[in-house]
């Protein structure tokens, strides 16, 4: 397969200008996202999509329908009709029987990006956000150079802002520019609102894959309606070092970023242990449910350096290869 | 339990305080997190939007409410009570002597003394009252009737033991005297009681005896003297160790010179004894020696011995007499002594009174009388010496006084006088011999600083020099009146006085103590060639330096009276100018202090019924039954309150920081440690 190329192969840091931006990143792209570090990193990706999906234009998945490869897959008798190319001269030469040769069909995969866009999203160290964005970027640009149609989709408040589908790996800075104009969302999110409406706007089973703190109280339904369209479901599942152990210490009055409803407490070593145990066990309940329903959990923090998470954690996860 | 200060209980209305403080709500700290989701099982106070809350079980308010009650308490100041055996008024006495730094009780006999009238003191009644006297050679009081035993504590602790014999005697009849001025007294001696009671004391008030002391092993050196070996060329030393244990005893005595060892050798000493070494061959360039018992006993104070080699100069004696060859006999005997002789008529400035050592004036008197020791006989005139009265014919002897040193191995009951002149004691003199009519036949004094004697009669008109007793007097005269110009050569007791010779043109001179410290002495009297000096309580070497004068090393061609003229002669007829003193004036010169006190070495403790029988069966004072009306004894419980409420305070101090600790010990290595995962679940 071949990899994309973009002009970033040639990028050097003399061709920076003033300002620190890649020269080469176009002007909707945030540079303070998607550097020229990231990019080439992007590049020594390996793609892996686990099983055969139905697609919809000719494509470099392989397909359950059988087509017009160059892979033989089977025979079958001669039907009125049949393309007369595809006859098995040899057998009749052999048998005095007209069989067909059936070759394996190739399309297209349809990569549905959820990001989850809420303003709990925006908080953390580093930002959860960011980390959100980069991932799905190195997933849309793995699946651009297969040749798969790639669909974003932002999650905010109740609904979803889909944007236009995109294939090719020529796309790839539009998929870029894309995901830097996700910005996190004023209110409230409801995500099983939100993951309706993208999973209503998008067509065709493929690949889902939902990057998201799962910070909602109906997270695990939003896991259940996923899996139920019959896609592939990958779920990232992003949370911030701080939101895992806590550093906070002292009383002290917590304001939710999308609600604003405030909790009371009391926090010292013994409390914040048992908050990382309650981290874990949900966390935990959350892996339980999505083996489950075949969904490819993978529980990250926003500090882990891209290659880990693309190399290392959705590698050992089979979600790419 | 009863209260010193029951109102300070009211300080337990602070504990609904303390419960209030841990009701009302706190202000809180506001965090944005992303979301609340997870937190909100935490929120144990979720609910409560009014200022207070409902109250929490917590350690730390329970350590806090019990802080406050332990507070409360301390400050009521709780005590329990039990009958007083000590009266209302205790003058302790404690000893000090050298004996009590013996080391049969550890750490010392002195410590263990201050132990036991702590512990006694626990009897005393409440309200009761304390003097302390010290007991050493001058008896003080260091603590007068107060009630304060801060004061009390911190004047024993100040006390230290003195190489030098108590005075108990005195001691206790201060304290009778302290005792005496109250109703309900009582004498606590706190001692070794290693001294011979004390007799025709009779204190007003019980004596009870705190006894210290358990053996008696000591070994002491109780003489050191240093003299010129007759080959003049080294010099002999002796000392006389005593072992005063009732086992024999084997001591190593070290001879130190200048800080060199010189000799040692090994003694056995039989139970009870004496033994003397002789050592010679000391080198002459010594000055300083010092004696040393290597053993080890229970007395280390008479341990150490410390002489000065005396300077070898010779006395300069002047006598200006028209010629008395009973005098120049008797003084021409005296070692180290030079005579020289002048006329009366030849005595004038030429003469340079001030390069002798001693003046003796025969029948004659200058004008002016030369500032240096001055011995007068038969004054014709009235002079500073004496007004002259008259003359007594024939007049009778009184007596003198018995430990009189300058009589010492003289005697004149067989002394008659023929003529003698009649003069008024001056101011500055004291009566060595008088007549039975009280008039003085012989004087001495200090004469605006200056040693001066007097004798009033001239010994050719007696028949004194036909006694045994003339060299001996002459030789004590002079000893006195020249000794009297010169640091003190043989030791000096501990807590003697000791008069300093200030050299002509010194301001003063500085006196430095063994231990370093220094003192400086001016003189006695303005313009006086001594001072006197009375902080002679440690043992060891003093170093007495003139003050204000410049090392000028003095050599023969600077005697203001040129070239010797004349050597030493015995005739008075001759003129002679002595050669000038070869001695720096600014020269430092050191005297030693020794204990040498056979008493202080003997430590076996003494019988301390005899001391009891002193004191009087009841209390003194006018109210005789006041033992009856003692309020009881009481037992403060401040301290172990205040180490619960420390106690306390420091477990809060862990609670409160517990995290800290867990934190720490983490760190250290210890304990369970916690990694929550943070990359996959």
């Amino acid at each position: 397969m071949e990899r994309p190329t973009t002009n970033a192969a040639a990028a050097t840091p003399a061709d920076r200008p003033a300002g620190g931006h890649p020269a080469f990143l176009p002007s909707d792209v945030d540079p303070t996202v998607f550097d020229e570090d990231f990019l080439r990193r992007l590049e020594r990706l390996a793609v892996l999509v686990r099983r055969p999906v139905r697609g919809g234009l000719k494509g470099g998945r392989r397909s359950v329908k059988r087509g017009q490869s160059v892979e033989f897959a089977d025979y079958r008798d001669y039907s009125l009709g049949d393309d007369l190319r595809q006859l098995d001269w040899n057998v009749y030469a052999r048998l005095e029987k007209l069989l067909v040769k059936l070759f394996i069909e190739e399309e297209d995969l349809t990569v549905a990006l959820l990001v989850d866009g809420s303003a709990s999203m925006a908080h953390g160290a580093p930002d959860k956000l960011v980390f959100a964005k980069r991932a799905a970027a190195a997933l849309g640009y793995v699946a651009l150079a297969a040749e798969d149609r790639v669909v974003l989709a932002s999650l905010a408040g109740r609904t979803s802002r889909r944007r236009a589908a995109l294939r090719g790996s020529g796309r790839a800075f539009r998929l870029l520019a894309e995901l830097s104009a996700i910005q996190p969302a004023a209110g409230p999110t409801d995500l099983v609102a939100a993951c309706r409406h993208a999973l209503a706007q998008v067509t065709g089973r493929g690949v889902i894959v939902l990057v998201s703190d799962l910070l909602d109280p109906g997270a695990e339904r939003a896991l259940r309606d996923l899996a139920g369209t019959g896609s592939e479901v990958i779920v990232l599942h992003v949370l911030a070092p701080d939101e895992v152990t806590p550093t906070l210490e002292g009383d002290l009055r917590l304001v939710d970023a999308e609600t604003g409803a405030t909790v009371d407490v009391t926090l010292d070593l013994a409390a914040r242990e048992r908050y990382t145990d309650r981290v874990e066990a949900w966390r935990n309940e959350l892996a339980t449910l999505a083996a489950k329903r075949r969904i490819a959990y993978v529980p990250l923090t926003s500090d882990l350096p891209l290659a880990d998470l693309v190399f290392a954690e959705l590698r050992r996860r089979r979600v790419v290869g | 339990m009863p209260f010193a200060a029951p109102l300070a209980l009211l300080g337990l209305a602070f504990l609904p305080l303390v419960v209030a403080f841990w009701m009302l709500k706190l202000r809180r700290t506001e965090r944005t997190v992303g979301s609340t989701l997870l937190w909100q099982r935490f929120g144990e106070d979720l609910q409560a939007n009014a200022p207070w809350q409902r109250l929490r079980r917590s350690f730390l308010l329970l350590l806090q409410l019990l802080l406050v009650i332990l507070l409360a308490l301390l400050a009521a100041q709780p005590f329990t009570e039990r009958p007083a055996t000590l009266a209302r008024d205790l003058v302790v006495v404690v000893d000090a002597s050298a004996s009590m730094a013996a080391t049969d009780e550890a750490p010392s006999r002195l410590e263990a003394a201050r132990a036991r009238v702590l512990d006694a003191l626990r009897d005393l009644p409440a309200g009761g009252r304390v003097s302390v006297v010290v007991a050493g050679a001058k008896p003080r009081v260091v603590v007068n009737a107060t009630a304060d035993m801060g004061r009390v504590r911190a004047a024993l602790a100040a006390i230290t033991a003195t190489p030098a014999t108590a005075d108990m005697g005195e001691a206790l009849a201060l304290a009778s005297a302290l005792a005496a001025r109250a109703g309900d007294a009582q004498v606590l001696v706190a001692t070794d009681a290693a001294f011979t009671p004390p007799r025709d004391v009779a204190v007003a008030a019980p004596v009870t005896v705190l006894q210290v002391g358990r053996e008696r092993q000591n070994q002491a050196i109780v003489a050191f003297a240093v003299r010129s070996a007759p080959t003049a060329v080294t010099r002999s030393v002796f000392i006389s160790v005593a072992n005063l244990d009732l086992e024999p005893a084997t001591e190593r005595v070290e001879l130190w010179g200048d800080g060199r060892l010189l000799e040692a050798r090994d003694l056995f000493l039989d139970p009870v004894s004496r033994a003397d070494v002789g050592i010679d061959d000391v080198p002459l360039d010594v000055r300083v020696l010092e004696a040393r018992l290597a053993g080890d006993d229970q007395l280390a104070l008479d341990d150490r011995a410390w002489a000065i080699v005396p300077p070898d100069r010779l006395l300069r004696i002047l006598l200006v007499s028209a010629g008395d060859p009973y005098l120049e006999t008797a003084l021409s005997f005296l070692p180290n002594a030079e005579l020289y002789g002048v006329k009366p008529a030849d005595y004038g400035a030429g003469t340079k009174p001030e390069l002798f050592d001693l003046v003796i004036f025969d029948a004659a008197l200058p004008a002016s009388l030369p500032r240096v020791p001055t011995l007068a006989i038969a004054p014709p005139r009235t002079s500073p010496l004496g007004t002259v009265t008259g003359t007594l014919n024939d007049p009778a002897l009184g007596r003198p006084a018995p430990d009189e040193p300058l009589l010492r191995y003289v005697d004149l009951t067989t002394l008659h006088v023929a003529r003698a002149t009649r003069l008024a004691l001056p101011a500055w003199a004291r009566t060595v011999v008088p007549t039975a009519a009280g008039d003085p036949l012989l004087f001495t004094g200090a004469r605006d600083g200056v040693a001066t004697g007097v004798l009033a009669f001239e010994p050719r008109r007696s028949d004194l020099p036909l006694q045994v007793a003339f060299p001996i007097l002459v030789s004590n005269l002079v000893g006195e009146l020249v000794g009297a110009s010169r640091a003190p050569t043989a030791a000096v007791a501990p807590g003697a006085l000791v008069s300093l010779p200030i050299p002509s043109g010194a301001s003063g001179v500085q006196v430095t103590r063994p231990d370093g410290t220094t003192l400086d002495l001016a003189p006695s009297v303005i313009g006086g060639a001594t001072a006197t000096f009375a902080s002679t309580e440690q043992l060891g070497v003093y170093t007495v330096t003139p003050l204000g004068l410049t090392s000028v090393g003095a050599a023969p061609g600077e005697s203001p009276a040129g070239s010797p003229t004349a050597g030493p002669t015995t005739t008075p007829g001759g003129s002679g100018s002595p050669s000038p003193i070869v001695v720096d004036p600014s020269a430092p010169v050191q005297f030693a202090v020794d204990l040498f006190d056979l008493n202080e070495s003997t430590i076996a403790p003494g019988s301390a019924a005899a001391l009891e029988g002193l004191g009087s069966a009841t209390t003194g004072g006018p109210a005789g039954g006041a033992a009856n009306e003692r309020p009881p004894a009481r037992n403060d419980l401040w301290i172990p309150l205040a180490a619960i409420a420390l106690a306390f305070l420091v477990l809060e101090a862990f609670v409160f920081q517990r995290d800290a600790l867990v934190r720490i010990r983490r760190r250290l290595g210890h304990g369970p440690g916690r990694r929550p995962s943070a990359g996959a679940a």
